[in-house]
């Protein structure tokens, strides 16, 4: 089977969740003897990605590709696809894709499974996708015909790439025929903005055991260090103490970041919901009975106030 | 300016989701639905736009089951001027294949704005408004938190990676997906709900619609996501602790 | 007060709460006066989004009063789960059950049917929208709207008010909604209905209602583990012989399972926590059993009005009648309410009807509800009730199903219909104990015995955290100086959904978790002190019950 891989970048640098997705196809390629194509506009990261176990990189030049734009982009593998017939088309499911990647299915007329969170391959390959905010989860599977795939963040790991060596083959388009009707003007930043949890790859949560509000900075401090947000679970917003924006749970946020760092939290139902789904689920709690360390990955019993100082301490040291 | 908005039914969403016998879907039957949250953010941009421009039909259309006609009688309720309902059980396992079919409904009037939720609560494919814009010749956007009609064109302000943001201007006719909190919606009056038992309603049926599904996405099952969890417990002193969560964050996390 | 610009509707008649008793008190009005008046404009308005979502049940339905207003309908056309077929009465110990041989006839269940409540309004609201009765769902009455002494209407409550009471960008004001009559059919305990007693002192010389709370679970069971048109009843453990009360069991459609537990609102101990009873009686090795492989599908609890004919309140004002359980018409003894608040309905829809005839909606017009009633099977019924233990006067068997009887109502045998009672059942409570320890062995498994959180969880119940709490106590520093000394802060065991709670984080206070409310209004019943005040949250607010 062939496959080609989206690997997305900006200033030269590749999108990781994009690279994640790579794995995908790298499994694809040990189990179903597929060949994978990575897919790239810049020549820079052309470069750096013929240095993983595929068969080669794919790297489209043209002006009207170098920044973000959707209807060149949807031309781009528009003509990509009649040329190279591929059996999946894989992205990592970012905002980008998003985007475009839906529009790019209909002017293909294949389905695009997106945000997926995990695949098998057996005899048939099936693709998992999480329904009805990460309650449940359904396995689908394309009986014939092409498909377009996007991972979610986490599905894969950056880790588990296989390094390799392989051509940088150059291929061009004509996008002549694309008239521009959407004009992106310049990206900027906003420093007010209401906190986006579920974008978030690092969580530091902190519940009832926090007990004063005195003590919530120590989780902060915590938190910035390992580059994480906070968050918490009910009653530490029940208490004033932290925003209704920065709760799990239920009737706050649900979220799936890379790491879910627990503190003090005993894991009712109610916020369990919001958070199950995470990649790596830590836990620190003095109560080995609280139900949260039954969805833990890593479970520590012990007690917040004596950890958390000394675990800040040690990170700082290592950081230098 | 004619507005179509787009808007699904779905489990209420603390409901409590209990997977069939079977495998083969969930238990629909102890289930209370009601308007998916996002397409609530976009009737409500929608409604705004009728109030700035008063020349503005707004018409809000699902595709769903018999119940989902509830939903429309809701947004009439608000203040849409007029609905279709596309009476369609079909279990849709991708976007693309229920898009068809609200596209092949919509093609028959014109457009020049088509404004979605960014994802429904529960498939989550994000993509129906998207799909539309290709099927229907639009321009596009997503995760949009802010709206400016100039003209005959509309600017929109997205929602990037990381904090970051972006306007675009685009040509009208577009199909937009807006993004959850860029408004308070509003709530029905009891006028409005008296109103809306007048308002038009289009049934069609999905036997109407000259769409053939593919059915080239099969469901293999549903089920929990249960994890075989295994709870590493990292022991010792508080030294001994602090050593293992940082080798945790360090080797297999990547935080440090 | 309220400088507010509102919107004016005006309907002929309007029903609060879209129970059985508006229902069909609303469909009855509409049947008897379509052909002289055709275009009479009857509404009911709801809090919860949708009919039926807050509506709450055992039940098994005499079928007595759908038969009345569907006359050309077979018991097969309503939407029952199954005739009973199958009914037991058990006495249980801490591992047994003894089967009481002997079921009193009015206690019988024969030709009634298990039923769903949610079903049923939901059944009863489509019969109401073809006969073109409004229905607004999402509407909760906040105020009763007066001129001097006479009803006038209802004002429904503003929707988009913060925490803070301030309003945001959503505002939408409150519609005053005025009609000639007024049925109040709020439910148990309810608020407006409160309200209305106490401004026109209807319980004077009546007997204060007597309340108990119903805390029940469905249970989706892996097979056919029951009979269709089984129905049990427990006395004994786990409430034991000091409280009143006992264990139900039916079985509904698709195997699913209807368990709950009835407690009096009337014990002296403040530790009790019906939530923890039900988890008790689930612990029961019998009901264990028929558990083990089920699966939850939904939680939640309701007050009921037990005390019957003695505490009924005066049933009308000017402009207004009082009807289902918010008069409370239930029928404690036969564990049926439903038949007759829906009969309460109708009967004052025929009071409506004479009081439309002649054009005069005063009190003294609508007395003809209570005539009416007191002519009905509906008055004979509940009459008969309090007379029950006569016929228990005969014979050993008789003795003995009394006596067994006699523990389920606390040994107070079947007089709770008699003057027994004639305190309001709060005011017997009395100082903590500090060595009780009944619910200290509930082994939570999470599975099958559910903590209390947990359970909340399946009620699906939820409200829009950035608004003024719902609860109103009225003095809360109550909690901390006086309660927690004299009763322990019961409120924490009293309510099924862990709304109250007395946090400590730096000092020690009372909480309220309003968003967690079912809406089943125990705190207002049960609070030692009367200083809560349960008020309509935001329309559409509170469960989201399908078919409890």
């Amino acid at each position: 089977m062939k496959i080609l891989v989206y690997i997305q970048s900006a200033e030269e640098k590749i999108n990781p969740i994009s690279l994640e997705s790579l794995a995908s196809a790298q499994q694809l390629k040990k189990e179903k003897s597929a060949q994978i194509h990575a897919v790239t506009f810049s020549s820079d990261i052309a470069n750096k990605l013929s240095q993983y176990d595929i068969d080669s990189v794919i790297h489209v030049n043209d002006n009207n590709l170098q920044e973000y734009s959707p209807l060149h982009y949807i031309e781009t593998f528009n003509q990509l696809s009649s040329e190279l017939n591929p059996d999946l088309i894989i992205f990592g499911h970012t905002y980008e894709t998003r985007d475009w990647v839906p529009r790019l299915s209909a002017r293909l007329d294949i389905p695009f499974l997106s945000d997926c969170v995990g695949m098998s391959v057996n005899d048939t390959i099936s693709y998992t996708r999480s329904l009805y905010q990460n309650k449940i989860n359904t396995d689908l599977s394309i009986p014939s015909g092409s498909a377009i795939i996007s991972f979610q963040s986490g599905a894969y790991k950056v880790d588990s790439l296989k390094q390799g060596s392989c051509n940088v083959e150059q291929m061009n388009v004509d996008l002549s025929s694309v008239e521009n009707k959407i004009v992106n003007e310049e990206k900027f930043k906003e420093t007010d903005g209401a906190i986006d949890l579920s974008a978030a790859d690092f969580i530091v949560s902190i519940g009832r055991g926090i007990a004063k509000e005195e003590n919530i900075p120590m989780a902060k401090e915590l938190a910035d260090l390992i580059g994480a947000q906070l968050a918490s679970s009910r009653p530490v917003v029940d208490s004033g103490w932290l925003n209704h924006s920065l709760q799990i749970g239920s009737s706050g946020q649900i979220v799936s970041p890379k790491l879910y760092f627990a503190l003090g939290i005993s894991g009712a139902i109610q916020h369990s919901v919001g958070m199950k789904g995470s990649g790596c689920i830590m836990v620190i709690n003095k109560d080995a009975n609280a139900p949260i360390f039954e969805i833990a990955d890593y479970g520590i019993v012990g007690d917040i106030m004596e950890i958390v100082p000394k675990l800040s301490s040690a990170i700082k040291e290592i950081n230098g | 300016m004619k507005i179509c908005v787009l808007v699904k039914q779905v489990p209420n969403e603390d409901a409590v989701i209990k997977i069939s016998p079977d495998g083969s879907g969930i238990i629909e039957d102890n289930l209370t639905f009601c308007t998916n949250e996002p397409d609530t953010y976009a009737l409500e941009e929608a409604l705004q736009m009728k109030e700035a421009y008063p020349d503005t039909e707004v018409v809000v259309c699902t595709l769903g089951k018999n119940t989902a006609s509830q939903i429309l009688k809701e947004a009439l309720a608000k203040g849409a001027d007029r609905a279709i309902f596309i009476n369609d059980d079909t279990k849709y396992n991708d976007a693309l294949s229920a898009a068809k079919v609200i596209a092949n409904v919509l093609s028959k009037e014109s457009f020049d704005l088509i404004l979605s939720g960014l994802q429904s609560d529960d498939d989550g494919h994000g993509q129906t408004g998207l799909i539309l814009a290709e099927l229907l010749n639009m321009t596009h956007a997503s995760l949009v938190v802010g709206t400016e009609i100039v003209d005959n064109k509309i600017r929109v302000k997205k929602e990037l990676e990381s904090g970051w943001f972006q306007w675009a201007e685009m040509e009208l006719p577009a199909s937009i997906s807006i993004q959850s909190g860029l408004n308070k919606p509003r709530y029905a009056s009891l006028k409005g709900i008296m109103g809306a038992k007048r308002k038009p309603m289009d049934n069609i049926e999905r036997s109407q619609v000259e769409v053939v599904d593919k059915n080239n996405v099969k469901m293999e099952n549903v089920y929990l996501p249960e994890k075989s969890k295994e709870t590493h417990y990292i022991e010792g002193d508080s030294d001994e602790i602090v050593a293992g969560i940082i080798k945790v964050l360090k080797d297999d996390i990547k935080a440090i | 007060m309220d400088s507010e610009q509102r919107e004016v509707l005006e309907v002929d008649f309007l029903f609060v709460g879209a129970g059985p008793a508006s229902l069909s008190g609303a469909l009855h009005l509409k049947n008897i006066t379509k052909e002289k008046h055709p275009n009479l404009s009857i509404a009911i308005i709801e809090k919860a989004s949708e009919v039926g979502a807050h509506s709450l049940s055992g039940a098994v339905v005499d079928p007595i009063s759908l038969n009345e207003l569907f006359p050309g309908l077979n018991n097969e056309d309503f939407p029952f789960e199954h005739e009973v077929k199958k009914e037991y009465m058990y006495y249980l110990t801490k591992k047994n059950k003894l089967s009481v041989p002997f079921i009193p006839k009015p206690m019988s269940h024969h030709g009634c049917y298990i039923a769903s409540i949610g079903k049923l309004t939901r059944w009863l609201e489509q019969k109401c929208e073809e006969a073109e009765i409004d229905i607004f769902a999402g509407f909760p009455g906040s105020e009763i709207l007066y001129n001097d002494s006479n009803v006038i209407g209802i004002r429904t409550g503003d929707q988009g008010i913060d925490k803070n009471g301030e309003k945001k960008p959503n505002f939408e004001p409150g519609v005053d909604i005025h009609a000639k009559v007024t049925f109040f059919g709020e439910g148990s305990r309810g608020s407006l209905t409160k309200q209305l007693i106490n401004k026109f002192n209807l319980m004077d010389g009546k007997n204060p209602q007597n309340w108990a709370i119903g805390v029940k679970e469905l249970w989706q069971l892996p097979e056919e583990k029951l009979p269709p048109g089984y129905v049990a009843h427990t006395l004994g453990e786990p409430l034991g012989h000091s409280l009143f009360g006992g264990g139900f069991m039916y079985s509904m459609k698709n195997n699913i399972l209807d368990l709950g537990i009835v407690v009096g609102l009337d014990y002296k101990n403040p530790h009790v926590d019906p939530h923890h009873e039900l988890q008790l009686l689930k612990s029961h090795p019998w009901i264990k059993n028929i558990l083990e492989g089920a699966e939850i599908l939904a939680y939640g609890s309701k007050t009921l009005p037990e005390g019957g004919i003695y505490s009924l309140p005066k049933l009308y004002v000017d402009g207004a009648m009082l009807i289902g359980d918010s008069a409370g018409f239930l029928n404690g003894q036969r564990l049926k309410g439903i038949h007759l608040a829906m009969k309460s309905g109708m009967l004052a829809a025929e009071a409506a009807q004479i009081a439309l005839d002649a054009n005069d909606y005063t009190q003294e017009q609508l007395m003809n509800y209570d005539t009416i009633f007191k002519e009905s099977w509906a008055y004979k019924e509940l009459y008969k009730v309090r007379n029950f233990h006569q016929g228990f006067e005969k014979g050993l068997m008789h003795g003995m199903a009394n006596a067994g009887i006699g523990l389920f109502t606390g040994g107070r045998g079947f007089g709770i219909y008699n003057k027994l009672s004639s305190e309001d059942g709060h005011i017997h409570m009395e100082k903590p104990s500090p060595s009780f320890d009944k619910y200290d062995n509930i082994d939570y498994d999470g599975k099958y015995i559910l903590d209390k959180l947990t359970d909340v969880y399946y009620s699906a119940t939820s409200h829009d955290e950035d608004q003024v709490p719902h609860l109103h106590v009225n003095d809360p520093s109550i909690c901390i100086d006086k309660c927690k000394e004299e009763y322990g802060n019961p409120c924490q065991n009293f309510c099924p959904a862990n709304v109250y709670e007395i946090v400590d984080d730096g000092e020690e206070r009372l909480q309220i978790n309003f968003s967690n409310c079912v809406h089943c209004k125990t705190c207002d019943i049960m609070d030692p002190y009367q200083i809560i005040d349960w008020t309509t949250p935001q329309g559409g607010d509170g469960p989201s019950w399908k078919n409890m």
